[in-house]
This record gives C-alpha cells, sequence and structure tokens, in this order.
C-alpha cells in the first residue's frame, strides 16, 4: 500500500472524497480535508496506530466496532501519528461528542457502513497511483459528454460526476443558460470560455467547489471544464441550426397558409385554393403542432432598426422558446409572428402576457411587438397578423418593449407605413434644412412631438422628458431654419415628413 | 485487639463508603441491606473488627459475600440466617469451625454481607478484603491472585437452598451464577477457605476501616451541606441537584471561603483515598455502547461523555455496570482495576449512569487498586482486557 512520488502527486483527502473511495462514506467530521495523503494503514489493533507513519489514511476493521471509546482511541492515536484521516466502520453510540472530539483535533473521519477493509483497498488503490484516478475521472466524464446531445445534460455530468463540485453554463451578461445557479455567488470557482459555432466566446462553463481546492484538484477540474467545451460548443451549433431549420420551415408553412387562391382557370380556382390552404394547415398542425382553427390573436415582434432577420432570427427565436415554449415564433417579413389560440382569448390578456415575456425575453436585439385583433381561423389569423404588423410598426418609435394593440393605437396605425423608402427621401429633402442644423435629429423629434400636441410646448415638454424652456428654445431654431408649425396649410405635410423620419433620427 | 468494632451508629457510614468503593453503579439500591444489618447488629451488638495480624495464624477463616442482582436481593432480603448454613458447610467440609470471616470485597452490598455474618456467627471480622472494590466475578480477587482456592463455594440462597461446589474458580463462578439466576437472583457465598496467616500475602488490609473512613467523609460532608442549606432556607438537596453549580444554594458559607462544597469533598477524599481527579464538569452525553466479544458480564454496557469545566477536554466513561475505563479526550488515562466513581455535584453522593442525565454535573474520580493488582497477573484478571477491551492499562504503557 505504500506510494512513490513527489509530494505534489499525493491525493488530498478532499480528492479521495471527490474520486470516491471516500465519496460513499458518511462524513462525521470534514476539518482540514486539504491534507495529502501518503498511504493507507488497515487497522486491526489500537496498537497498531502508533507505527503509522504522518499523512496515513487510517482504516479501522470491522474487528475495532467496539464503540465509541474505540473510535475515539484510534482517533487520539491517529492524531498523536499526524494521521490524514480516519476511517472508521459503524458503531453503536459514535455520536456528536465523538465528532466534537475530531473536530478539536482537526482530523477527519469518516463512517462506512459497509466493509472497511474494502474501502482500505480502494484508498490504496487510488493513492498507488493519483494520476490514474485523475483520468478515470476525466475519462469517465468524457464518456458521459459524448452521450449527452443538449447543454443542459453536458452540464449535468458535471454536477452529478464530479463530487463537491456544482457547475453552470453562464452566458456573458450573467444569465444561467444551464446548470445550478448558484454557482455564480460561489466563492472558489473555476472556469472555461466557450466558443459559439462561430469560434467566438459565446458562454462561459463555471465550476464552484465547495471550498478552497488543492492545486491538484483545480487542475482536474479545469480538465473535466475543458473536455465539456467541445461538447457544449457543437450541441449549441447544432441547437441554432435547428432553430433556423425549424424557422425556415415556419415560414413556409405559414405562407402556404396565408397564400391567396390559385389564380389559374377559373374551374380550378377554388378547389386548388382549398388544397393548398390544406396542405400548408396540415404541415402546420401536424409537423409543427401549430393550432389554425379557432380564436385566434396575432402578435407582431420587429426591431426599431433594419435588421438580417436570418442572423438575429436563431438568438430571437431562442431567447422566445425560453420565455414561452409552447408557441411559435416564425420568421415574417420584418419580424416575427406568433398567435395566441383559445375559445376565450382577449387582445389585452394577450398584450399583458406579452409584455411580460418580452420584459423576460433575453434577445439578442432590442423588441417592440403589436397586436391584432381578435379573429377567427387561418383566414382571420392572417388579418390580425396584418393587423398586429401595423401596430408593432407604430411601437417600434415608442422603444424597446413596448407593446400595443391595432385597436389601442387607432388611425395612427397608418402611420406605420410611413416608413416607405420613397416618402423617407422626399422627407429628408423637404426638411434638410432642419436636419442640417447641429442637432438636427432632435430638432425633428421635438418638431414632430410639438405636432401631436397641437403645438402645446408644455405638454410636447413632458412627453419628450424636458423642461419647457428647452422645447421653447428649440422652437425657436426650427423657426430659424424656415419651418413654421402653425401654418395651417403645411402642417400635415410637415407632420407626415416628421413621422417618416422618426425611425432614423430617434 | 485494638478494641475497634462495628456498631449500629457505623451502618450509615458503612453504606455511604460501601457505595464509593463500589464504583458508580453497583452500589444502586443497597439502602435496604443498612437496615436489614443494624437490626442484626441491635440484636447480636458490635462486631469485633481485627487485623489479620491479631490473630493466631492458624485461625480458620473464610471469605463472605453475594453473588447476583441488588434489585432481586432488595426484594427479597436475606434472613439474616444464611452464614449459618455456609459456616456449616465449610466446617463440616474441613472438620473445623470457622474462626473470623473476612469480606470478599468491602464494598457494596458485600461490605456489610460479612459483618452480618461476623454478627450473626459470632466471630471476629478481618479488615481486608480480596477486591477493594467491585468487580463483577466472585474469582477477581487477590485472594486468587495469591493462589488461595476459591472452592469449595458454599452457596446459601434467597429460599435457603444451600450446596457446596467443588470446581475451580472460574468454573464455580459460572455454575454459581446460573444457580443464583435460578434460586431468587441471589446468593450468599463462603469461599476462599484459608487460614489467617496466609492472608498477609493475598488480602488487601485495612479496606473496611477505609470503607468506614470515606464512607464518615460522605456523610459529615452530606450533612454540612444540608445544615448550611438549612440556614439559608434553601430548597432540599434533591431539588437542586440539577442548579449549574455557580447558582447552587448551599455553596452560603463555602462559597464565601472560596471553595465550592464538592471541591471541599473531593480534597478530603483524595486526602483518604489516594484518588486523583480526572475531571469534571456537564454530563454530555449517555447511551448505550457496545458490548465487548467474548465477555460474560452481566450487566449493560453504557457510554457515557463528561465535558471537563475546565480544560474542555471530553472524558468518555465506559461502564459495563461497572466503570471500566476513562478516557480523556481519546486517550486511556484510567481503568480498571483502578476504581472510577462519579460525585454528583449537586447531591454530593455517589452516582452512576443509571442515575444520571444528560446535563448533571459530576467530578470523576480515580482511586488506584491495591499495587498487587497492577501486577501482570492481576491486570491479567482484572484488567481492561479481562473486561474485553483490548487496551493496555495506562500503568502498562511503559513497559
Amino acid at each position: 500500500m505504500k506510494r512513490a512520488g513527489r509530494p505534489s502527486e499525493q491525493l488530498t483527502v478532499d480528492e479521495l472524497v471527490r474520486y470516491g473511495p471516500l465519496g460513499h462514506a458518511e462524513m462525521l467530521v470534514g476539518e482540514n480535508l486539504a491534507r495529502p495523503v501518503s498511504r493507507v494503514a488497515l487497522i486491526s489493533d489500537l496498537d497498531q496506530v502508533r507505527h503509522c507513519g504522518p499523512g496515513t489514511a487510517v482504516v479501522l476493521s470491522r474487528g475495532l466496532a467496539l464503540g465509541a471509546w474505540a473510535v475515539e482511541s484510534a482517533l487520539r492515536l491517529a492524531w498523536e501519528r499526524s494521521a490524514a484521516c480516519l476511517v472508521s466502520p459503524a458503531v453503536v453510540g459514535l455520536d456528536q461528542a465523538t465528532a466534537q472530539l475530531a473536530r478539536r483535533m482537526r482530523l477527519p473521519v469518516f463512517v462506512v457502513t459497509g466493509d472497511t477493509a474494502a474501502c482500505a483497498l480502494d484508498l490504496a488503490a487510488a493513492i498507488a497511483s493519483p494520476e490514474a484516478a485523475r483520468a478515470r475521472l476525466a475519462a469517465r466524464c468524457a464518456e458521459l459528454f459524448a452521450e449527452r446531445s443538449n447543454a443542459r445534460g453536458i452540464v449535468g455530468v458535471i454536477n452529478s460526476e464530479v463530487p463537491g463540485v456544482t457547475a453552470a453554463l453562464v452566458a456573458p451578461d450573467g444569465h444561467v443558460l444551464a446548470g445550478q445557479a448558484s454557482v455564480d455567488r460561489a466563492e472558489h470557482r473555476v472556469q472555461v470560455d466557450v466558443p459559439g459555432p462561430d469560434g467566438r466566446r459565446w458562454a462561459e462553463l463555471v465550476a464552484a467547489t465547495a471550498g478552497p481546492s488543492s492545486p491538484t484538484w483545480a487542475e482536474t477540474v479545469l480538465l473535466i471544464l475543458r473536455l465539456a467545451r467541445g461538447p457544449l460548443a457543437a450541441s449549441v451549433a447544432r441547437e441554432r441550426l435547428e432553430a433556423v431549420h425549424g424557422a425556415e420551415r415556419g415560414r413556409a408553412a405559414l405562407r402556404a397558409l396565408f397564400a391567396p387562391p390559385d389564380p389559374g382557370p377559373a374551374a380550378q380556382a377554388e378547389p386548388a385554393g382549398r388544397d393548398r390552404g390544406d396542405e400548408g394547415r396540415a404541415v402546420l398542425e401536424e409537423a409543427l403542432g401549430w393550432r389554425v382553427d379557432g380564436r385566434h390573436v396575432a402578435v407582431f415582434l420587429r426591431s426599431g432598426t433594419p435588421l438580417d432577420t436570418a442572423a438575429t432570427g436563431p438568438g430571437v427565436i431562442s431567447a422566445w422558446q425560453e420565455v414561452i415554449d409552447d408557441l411559435p415564433l416564425v420568421p415574417w417579413e420584418t419580424g416575427w409572428a406568433s398567435w395566441w389560440t383559445g375559445e376565450e382569448i382577449e387582445v389585452e390578456q394577450v398584450a399583458s402576457a406579452l409584455r411580460r415575456h418580452l420584459a423576460r425575453m433575453r434577445s439578442p436585439i432590442p423588441l417592440s411587438a403589436g397586436v391584432g385583433r381578435v379573429a377567427e381561423g387561418p383566414e382571420g389569423l392572417r388579418e390580425s397578423l396584418s393587423q398586429a404588423m401595423l401596430a408593432a410598426g407604430v411601437t417600434v418609435r415608442d422603444g424597446p418593449g413596448t407593446v400595443r394593440s391595432f385597436d389601442e393605437l387607432g388611425f395612427r396605425v397608418l402611420l406605420a407605413s410611413l416608413s416607405q423608402p420613397e416618402l423617407v427621401g422626399s422627407a429628408r429633402m423637404v426638411l434638410a434644412d432642419l436636419l442640417s442644423a447641429p442637432d438636427g435629429p432632435v430638432l425633428v423629434a421635438t418638431l414632430a412631438a410639438l405636432l401631436d400636441c397641437a403645438n402645446s410646448t408644455s405638454q410636447a415638454a413632458a412627453r419628450l422628458g424636458v423642461h419647457r424652456n428647452t422645447v421653447l428654445g428649440r422652437l425657436e431654431r426650427i423657426r430659424a431654419r424656415g419651418v413654421d408649425p402653425d401654418r395651417p396649410d403645411q402642417r400635415l405635410a410637415l407632420h407626415l415628413a416628421c413621422y417618416a423620419l422618426l425611425p432614423e433620427v430617434s | 485487639m485494638t478494641g475497634r468494632s462495628i456498631t449500629v451508629e457505623d451502618v450509615p457510614a458503612l453504606l455511604a463508603g460501601a457505595e464509593f468503593f463500589s464504583t458508580s453503579a453497583a452500589g444502586e439500591g443497597i439502602e435496604f441491606a443498612g437496615f436489614w444489618l443494624e437490626d442484626i447488629l441491635a440484636r447480636t451488638g458490635p462486631v469485633e473488627l481485627v487485623t489479620a495480624d491479631e490473630l493466631d495464624p492458624d485461625t480458620p477463616c473464610a471469605a463472605v459475600g453475594a453473588m447476583g442482582s441488588t434489585v432481586a436481593m432488595a426484594e427479597l432480603p436475606p434472613s439474616g440466617e444464611e452464614p449459618l448454613a455456609l459456616a456449616r458447610s465449610l466446617g463440616g467440609r474441613f472438620g473445623a469451625p470457622l474462626g473470623a470471616i473476612m469480606p470478599l470485597n468491602a464494598a457494596s452490598v458485600n461490605a456489610l454481607h460479612p459483618v452480618a455474618a461476623a454478627a450473626v456467627l459470632g466471630l471476629p471480622l478481618i479488615d481486608c478484603d480480596g477486591m477493594g472494590r467491585v468487580f463483577p466475578l466472585i474469582h477477581q480477587t487477590t485472594y486468587e491472585l495469591a493462589g488461595l482456592s476459591l472452592s469449595p463455594l458454599a452457596v446459601v440462597s434467597a429460599g435457603n437452598d444451600s450446596l457446596l461446589l467443588d470446581t475451580g474458580s472460574a468454573r464455580a463462578e459460572q455454575i454459581a451464577r446460573s444457580i443464583a439466576q435460578a434460586a431468587g437472583g441471589w446468593l450468599l457465598c463462603g469461599m476462599y477457605r484459608t487460614r489467617v496467616g496466609l492472608l498477609r500475602e493475598a488480602a488487601i488490609h485495612g479496606s473496611m476501616s477505609r470503607t468506614l473512613e470515606v464512607g464518615r467523609l460522605l456523610r459529615e460532608h452530606a450533612s454540612d451541606g444540608a445544615t448550611a442549606q438549612a440556614l439559608a432556607g434553601d430548597p432540599p438537596w434533591p431539588e437542586v441537584a440539577s442548579w449549574p453549580p455557580h447558582a447552587r444554594p448551599g455553596d452560603g458559607e463555602s462559597s464565601r471561603r472560596g471553595t465550592a462544597p464538592h471541591e471541599h469533598l473531593l480534597r478530603d477524599l483524595m486526602a483518604a483515598t489516594g484518588a486523583t481527579v480526572l475531571g469534571g464538569g456537564r454530563v454530555v452525553e449517555l447511551g448505550p455502547s457496545t458490548r465487548q466479544a467474548g465477555t460474560v458480564y452481566p450487566g449493560n454496557p453504557t457510554s457515557m461523555v463528561v465535558h471537563d469545566h475546565d480544560s474542555g477536554r471530553l472524558i468518555r466513561l465506559e461502564a459495563h455496570n461497572e466503570l471500566v475505563l476513562a478516557l480523556a479526550d481519546g486517550a486511556l488515562t484510567a481503568a480498571v482495576p483502578d476504581l472510577l466513581c462519579l460525585l454528583d455535584r449537586g447531591t454530593l453522593r455517589m452516582t452512576g449512569p443509571e442515575r444520571l442525565t444528560v446535563g448533571d454535573q459530576v467530578d470523576a474520580l480515580c482511586v488506584p487498586a491495591a499495587p498487587v493488582w497492577h501486577s501482570v497477573h492481576g491486570l491479567g484478571l482484572g484488567g481492561p482486557g479481562a473486561f474485553g477491551f483490548p487496551l493496555r492499562h495506562p500503568r502498562q504503557e511503559g513497559r
């Protein structure tokens, strides 16, 4: 049972707990676990403890299960010989007093219910080749990593297989993607960066150890984290790929569902149209699990700035699925469409639910949303979605996180169409003088607010969140640029121009 | 002849001393024997207490002591006639009547039986014994160590069954214990029939006097405590038993002198017996322990832990009816054959695992056994090994 090697290669009591031989034993006293264990001694006679050298793991044989007194005697002798730890069979009366004594002596004590001789053998095997013990643990983890397909499973392997370590996959913003949230608050941590599919840092795999760990143990944990890195990157790539694939299927299905009847020969128009609609519906209902019949309220999510939805899509969809996993989110035109279905569904209900979810969503881009009216069946859904898209066009002006319904906005939804490129170009030309001012965009926003508020400077100031005098000052500068908001014949055109430019200047 | 005798007035002190040397457990519930002995002494007159040297070396003598359960004996007390049957058996066997009685052990109820026997038989009582304490087996004696023969063993039961057993010592003990169980729970035994001259080497001398002296000390302190308490108008002792030591009434005068009553008593006991105090404080754990393999001792294995107030050490006491071991912080500090006993700080009486509960305040004492017990043979017969504990006696450590 003797070992060879440098002291730094010796396993500590702590590691013997982690690697297994002592992991299944009850830890009566867990003091001073960082001590290296040099050898194991199976003791059948108390006197044998006197011959143990420093750093010995003293294991009492079953024959010494003579009472708490025998354990305490061994404890005392082991302490005098500077042993690393004491392993005892379960004994009647082994209680608080013994634990108290061990704590005073700062000697770890473990109680084994089975055969202590077997435990001694396991310990000896582990101590004889510390590298092998560490490698075995790492190999077991690597094997299990390969069997897991998602991040949660991979982090779960670390949490279940590496004793005394809790792990979590943490996004750069601190959000816990998988594993135990408590890791973030832990004092003793080991961490590695996990690359995303693009090779850049996507998240951090963090492991917390129960206490200050030995350098070798920290190394082992680090090795295991590194082993997890590849499978994690692969799993996130797979998830992204699935998300893109799913989104494309969804978009295709939705397009099929909303497709107008075939403009072919009149005789075939009706059946063909129905066929295509039915086909789309079948895909939606069967393959994607969507509900197309019944009462719907459609919602539309979009960002204020024009973005490539294909690039940002996976991030938005996975963020959506994190908070709402039972509703689809389909890339649609300039944003993403979804809908609530239910017999008693109401617009207000959907709007407030969506508001809540948007606040929780960790979307890669700022989003705001519009909500359509309640509608029946696939036809109604298309209409409701169109309404939601119009409403969303208005809400982007109010900033991220805003949710408005079509009805709530009233005629203002019309203004959502004003961001047409031609109109925007004309508006830029008309208001060129104003825009050329150093604070041009601010002046345009102020002008829009004034027009919205029927030229009331105090109301406009409240809406913009500035002092009324500031608004008065800006109004002076607007007038100085040849723009007079008081002229009734110019008013509508001016108002429209401002709205067309608002997405750019805000 | 010194003219010393044991009278009715000595019985309470004898009882208290018997309790002290009973190593905290065997002295449980022996009060009945006090009244019983008082009755006998009132009838027969005092018993003459002599040293072995004072008698003719050829005087035939035998050890008297009871074995079995004191609880059974309290329920079915001896009639007082039992010693006559023992004397008849042994006298008939050897063809000569007994000339003196010696105690098997001057502790527990067996401190009283030889006195009663000497009184009933009208014989002198030799001031010695064969244990110096209580041992669970009747052959764990210095008589045995000196080579005296235990048998023939004369026994009389509660039902007046009488038997003379001729066999080896250990076997006699084994058979007699079965008989005791069958015949009412206890037996009065007459054994180690010998001549006074042989006792010089075989006995622990002065045991009866020592028991009486310690008993008187305990009685004095108990009455001092009671007086101080009466003067202070405090409630009687039993109610204050569990009070914390600093707040205990009855400290009255003695606290003003700067010494708690139990410390005063401990000092006197140490002077009288050569005892050392292992430590004292609160009982923090008390529960059943493991029966040591291969042992045949009557009684229940119990383990208790006392948290030493001054040093913070944990003193574990293993009892097997009698207290067998004391470990301070896991190190063996005292063990049989040395006498371990516990003093209840509240009542100033000897106490034991059966009377204690967690939270009580006690002092643990160790009274060294007679030197012969520390010999190799002595430790073999009455040391920790004899009780199934694979430990060396602290005195053996250096050997």
